[in-house]
Formats: structure tokens, sequence, C-alpha cells
């Protein structure tokens, strides 16, 4: 009973305040400086990689203060665009569409582009784009599932209305094509290798390493964060890149896929193929991708695509202005 | 009852409680029929098994060992490389990768529980499931403190009644999912928003049910203590809720158990954590054994809790039982 009687304030101070003043605990937070950098990331290779910097205790070592919270993806961006997350790990064209209702963000460090992993997967039989014609495809409409079909069927000539469109959920596509119901379906991995597993006979006939940079991932940061605190997020930066020299040192590798598949509950060895569909580009490689091009090697031209498509699919209505979500100036001073 | 009467009772008596021995047996034949069943589908091969378990893949070059395809493929191959005149693919009858055996999923359970943690800010298995713990109590707790006496004063006063309950009936119809993107922007990453959605998802019924048991209570009983000059205070505190004490204990071991089927949307807002981080993390990369080791573990939980639960009832309300009650 004396136990429980002192739990009671202890437990006042420590749950029932934050829930019945949590907004003033929120309002009051933002007036703090010394809060430590709090990053949202989720699990996609290119994130993941964040994993090895914390394990070797990089941060530290470089003198910044920062905090990684691991987050289901959209969870990432919901927290992120309630103002609860400095930063958050995205892909550019979500980036454009978490910024379009209100929570904009600038991309400051070009992660990695997906380089195969993201794919078309056909039953057997299919073996080309061009088969696809006048076929039924899985895909969910609106995500980067669909902007790669449409990049496939262009090229090829073919236009989205010589196909059929069945939404599906990407995380679903694998049963749906071992259904026999869709002759096609487009997903990222882990969803596009299990259809692969699945269906046996079946083939990627297009992927994202035919078209590298239609998909960058970044760390999108807070324009307010970025503005008030640049030197420490220049700090995240080089940690970053000796990360990525790390991981793609093929002396160093091994180590670093320990550490990455730990972090998702897999073997280091079930994990090497995803790291593979991955490309960390290393910091000269992200300097030539934030030059401003409108091809799809440069994050401008990619995110112009995808500005397109998310205007053509009404996922927005206005277009994004696009020199205000990408800053080169962190990763161009290293 | 004649001595000369064989001493059998039936077993179909309406309302009639069985012996003990008949009572423990039946328990525990509730907990063996379905592993029973679920073993048949896992060991005998004519059952279901609707793949074929790739063990030789022969002249197939598209097979490996331990690939997994249905049946029909597995027989067009077959048929195929014996019109080629080549080696045949072999393979053994298997169920889908969604429904592990009894014994990989005891296999997943105690290695979920002596896996080292691999990672600096990684938890050791029982000190996730110890966090959703403390997530289901508080999100219970706080509801509990302020639901009951709402309940209670709903049931006794009809000021309360019209006041509250019209509200509340509207509530307790919006899904508690539905508020948390808005429960992350008021409280954060942490745990703050998964409390706020148990809470949510427990509060408005409990009041409901409360204020329902309070009203249960005899009126006689209401009725002789006016009568003998008891007042407000006095009517609540030595009256309505010593009346409902009982039956206001079992209503708590129901919502209890609401507050548990919380959890799992709960611990998706936010950050990752406790006992969904794992079950969603191992589901997505198709680990099934662990995903159902998981939600035994959230089953063993639950029913530890409400049997402890019980033994407290019936201890501290002895006379209830002495009605001859089913429990």
């Amino acid at each position: 009973m004396s136990t429980f009687s002192k739990m009671i304030p202890s437990f006042i101070a420590q749950k029932v305040a934050p829930v019945l003043f949590g907004l003033t605990a929120v309002l009051s937070l933002n007036a703090q400086a010394k809060e430590p950098l709090k990053i949202g990331y989720s699990d996609w290779p290119g994130w993941v990689a964040w994993e090895v910097a914390i394990e070797k205790q990089w941060f530290k070592e470089a003198g910044v203060d920062v905090k990684f919270e691991w987050f289901d993806y959209l969870a990432s961006m919901d927290a992120y665009a309630a103002g609860q997350l400095d930063a958050v790990a995205m892909t550019n064209g979500d980036m454009l569409v978490t910024g379009s209702s209100g929570a904009k963000s600038v991309a400051i460090i070009i992660n990695d582009f997906s380089n195969g992993n993201d794919m078309i997967v056909a039953k057997p039989g299919i073996t080309k784009v061009e088969q696809l014609k006048g076929k039924k495809i899985g895909v969910e409409i609106g995500f980067v599932g669909h902007l790669l079909l449409l990049n496939a069927l262009e090229k090829v000539g073919l236009k989205e209305s010589d196909v059929t469109l069945i939404n599906v959920p990407t995380n679903e596509t694998a049963q749906v094509l071992a259904s026999g119901d869709v002759d096609a379906i487009v997903a990222w991995q882990p969803n596009s290798g299990q259809a692969l597993e699945q269906v046996a006979g079946s083939t990627a006939i297009y992927s994202s390493a035919d078209e590298p940079g239609l998909i960058y991932d970044v760390l999108a940061v807070s324009p307010s964060s970025l503005a008030s605190r640049k030197d420490e997020w220049k700090k995240v930066a080089q940690v970053w890149y000796k990360t990525v020299d790390y991981i793609n040192d093929p002396k160093t590798q091994p180590d670093a896929l320990k550490i990455m598949s730990a972090r998702v509950g897999l073997k280091p060895a079930q994990y090497a193929p995803l790291l593979k569909g991955t490309k960390l580009v290393s910091l000269d490689e992200a300097k030539t991708i934030f030059k401003k091009t409108d091809t799809f090697s440069s994050l401008y031209g990619s995110s112009k695509a995808s500005d397109d498509f998310n205007i053509k699919y009404k996922v927005y209505s206005q277009p994004e202005v696009l020199d205000t979500y990408i800053d080169s100036s962190i990763t161009d001073s290293l | 009852m004649p001595s000369s009467q064989k001493n059998v009772k039936p077993w179909f008596a309406v309302r009639e409680p069985l012996s003990q021995k008949r009572a423990t047996c039946l328990t525990f034949l509730s907990f063996l029929m379905p592993i029973l069943i679920w073993s048949a589908f896992s060991y005998l091969p004519f059952l279901w098994h609707p793949k074929v378990e790739i063990t030789q893949p022969g002249s197939v070059t598209w097979l490996q060992p331990g690939t997994l395809i249905d049946k029909a493929i597995f027989k067009e191959q077959q048929i195929l490389a014996e019109k080629n005149n080549t080696a045949l693919p072999e393979g053994k009858p298997a169920n889908p990768v969604y429904l592990p055996a009894p014994h990989e999923v005891v296999v997943a359970f105690y290695t979920a529980f002596t896996t080292e943690p691999k990672r600096r800010s990684e938890q050791w298995l029982h000190e996730s499931l110890w966090h959703s713990v403390t997530i289901v109590f508080w999100g219970f707790f706080i509801s509990t403190l302020i639901g009951v006496p709402l309940g209670i004063l709903c049931g006794t006063y009809s000021v309360f009644n019209k006041l509250f309950e019209p509200f509340i009936e509207f509530f307790r119809y919006l899904p508690a999912p539905a508020f948390g993107a808005l429960a992350v922007a008021i409280l954060g990453i942490y745990d703050g928003p998964k409390i706020a959605i148990i809470f949510i998802g427990t509060f408005f019924q409990q009041v409901l049910v409360v204020a329902n048991t309070t009203r249960k209570l005899d009126i006689a009983l209401l009725e002789a203590a006016l009568t003998l000059g008891a007042k407000n205070i006095n009517l609540l505190f030595r009256v309505v809720i010593p009346g409902i004490l009982p039956n206001l204990f079992k209503d708590l071991r129901i919502l209890l158990g609401w507050a548990w089927t919380y959890l799992i949307v709960a611990e998706l807002i936010g950050t990752s954590s406790g006992i969904t981080w794992f079950i969603t993390q191992q589901a997505r990369y198709k680990n099934f054994e662990n995903v159902f080791a998981a939600i035994i573990m959230i089953g063993i939980i639950g029913l530890l809790s409400d049997l402890i639960l019980a033994t407290m009832g019936k201890r501290l309300f002895a006379w209830e039982n002495s009605r001859g009650k089913i429990a």
C-alpha cells in the first residue's frame, strides 16, 4: 500500500501531466533550443543505413546531439507533419505531397536512389513491357509504383489507357499476383521479392534500375530547424557521407550489413539483396545529383516528374515551388 | 435424493454446475481442441497442404530447393519434364507460409525471448512486452480513475445521466484509431498518444457499462436506506457503491480485456515500440511463426491477468459465490 501511494505523485508527474497538459508541453518545447535534433526514419535500406552511424556512435564523435526515432513510414510522415520531428526520411515525391498540405521541408542530404528494388513483376509468359498491352496490372494508384509503371509504358510507346489498372495496396501485391487475377504487379522490396518468390516462373520485366533516379530518398529537414541550427545539420551530413563510404567499402560492408539487418530483424545474408537494389550515393555523386537539370539524374528533374504526376492524379492541385524544397549548400560545402 | 438412485449427474443439465473434475477436464479440452485441429492441418500431409515444397529441382531451372509453389504448377512441371525425358522435380506437400506448424511456433516463442539484443538501442523481448503492459495499464488506469465515478453518478442521479450520457453515447461510436494523428500532434510521439488511444477506446464504454451496472442495483435496497433516513452522500457511499462492488469488479475485468484489444493500433501510432513493433516487423518479412508466438504471448498475459483478477474477486466478494452461481 505504501509503495502504491508513493507511486502516485510520480505517476502524476510522468503520465497524467503530459496527457492533460500535452499541448502546453509541446508549445514550451519549441522554445527550448537544447533539445537534440529529432529525426524520424523507417524500414528502407537507404534509411536503415543511419543505424550504422548510430551504432558506431559517430554522431557523438562529431559533436552533434541527434535522436533517431523508428517509425512505420506513414506514421513518420504524420509525426513530421504534426511538428514532432526536426527531420524525416522520405522519398522526394512524398516530400512534395507532405509539403503541399502544409508541412514544408528541405532536402539537404540525398541518401540513395532505388536501383532495382522497385519492380514490375509479371506472371510466367510475359517477359517484356510491350506484352503488357491490354493486360491487367495491380498497382497502388497515385504512389511511386504507379509512377514507375507509367515510366515503363512510356518507354515502349504505350499509354496508360492501353492497360487496365487495378488498385492494390503494395503490401498485398504478392498475394494478388499469386491469385492470378492480374497479369502483373508493381511493388518495391520486400514485396516485389516475395512476388517473385511466391509466383514461380514470374519475372521482373522492368525495375527502377532501368530508370535510376526516378525515386530519390532524402533527409527532409524542417525549414525552421535548418535555419536556426545549420551548423548541427552540417555535422549530420558529414556523418552521413562517412556512413555511406563505410557501407559501400567491400572491406567494411559485412560489418555494416550485420548492424543493418539487426535493425529490421533479418540475417545479414537475407539483407544483402535488399541493399544491392538500393544505390547509396557518395558525397561526390550527391553533389552531381544536386545539380539542376531536367533529367532523372538530377534531384530537380526527378522531383519535377513527381510534381507533374501528383498534379495529374490530383494528389494536390497547384505545382510546388521545387527550389524551396532542395538545398544543396550543406552537401556542396563538404 | 433417494440413495438408491445412481449418483451420476447428467452432462447436459440446464444451469447446473458441473463437478470439479468434469469442469477441469472441459477447460483442458477447450485449449486442446484448437491445438489438435492446428496440428492436424500441419502434420497430416493429406489434409489441405495446397503447396509443394521443392526438395529436388530436377531439370526445372527456375526452381530452387525450399521454394513453395502451387500443387497445380508443380504437376505441370512434372508432366513437362516427363515428356522431355529430363530429370523430374521432387517435392513434398506444404502449407502456405502464413500457417507455421505448432513446433515451429514453440521454437520461435523460445528463441524470441532468448535472442540477445544486437543493437545498442534494442530491447530484450520481455522488456518490449513489459512496455506494452505499462501502456495498457496507464490507459486503463486513467480511464478508470474518471470513468468509474462518472458511471456511478450517471447510474444513480438522472441529472448526471441526462447531462453526460447522450454525448458519451455519440462519442463511443467514433473509432479510437481515428484519433491517432491528432493524438500525435498534441501529445508527441512517445507513450502519450498510445495511452490516449487506449483511454479513448475504453473510457466511453466504461462510463456506460458502469452506469448500467449501477442502475441494476436492487431498488428495494435504496428505498430501505431512504426510509431509514440516508442522505445523498451517505446513500452513495454506504449503499450504492458497496451494493454494486462485486459487479463493478466483473465489469472492470471485462473492460481491461477491452483495453488490451486497442494495444496494437495504439502502438502503431508514433514511434514503433512494444510487442507491436515485434509483430509488424516480423510480419513484414513474413516470419509468421514469430507473429504467432507474439500473439500467443499477448493471449497468455491476458489470460493470466484475468485469472488473477478472478481469484481476487472470489476472495474479495466471497458472499457473491455462496449463492451457487455459475462462475
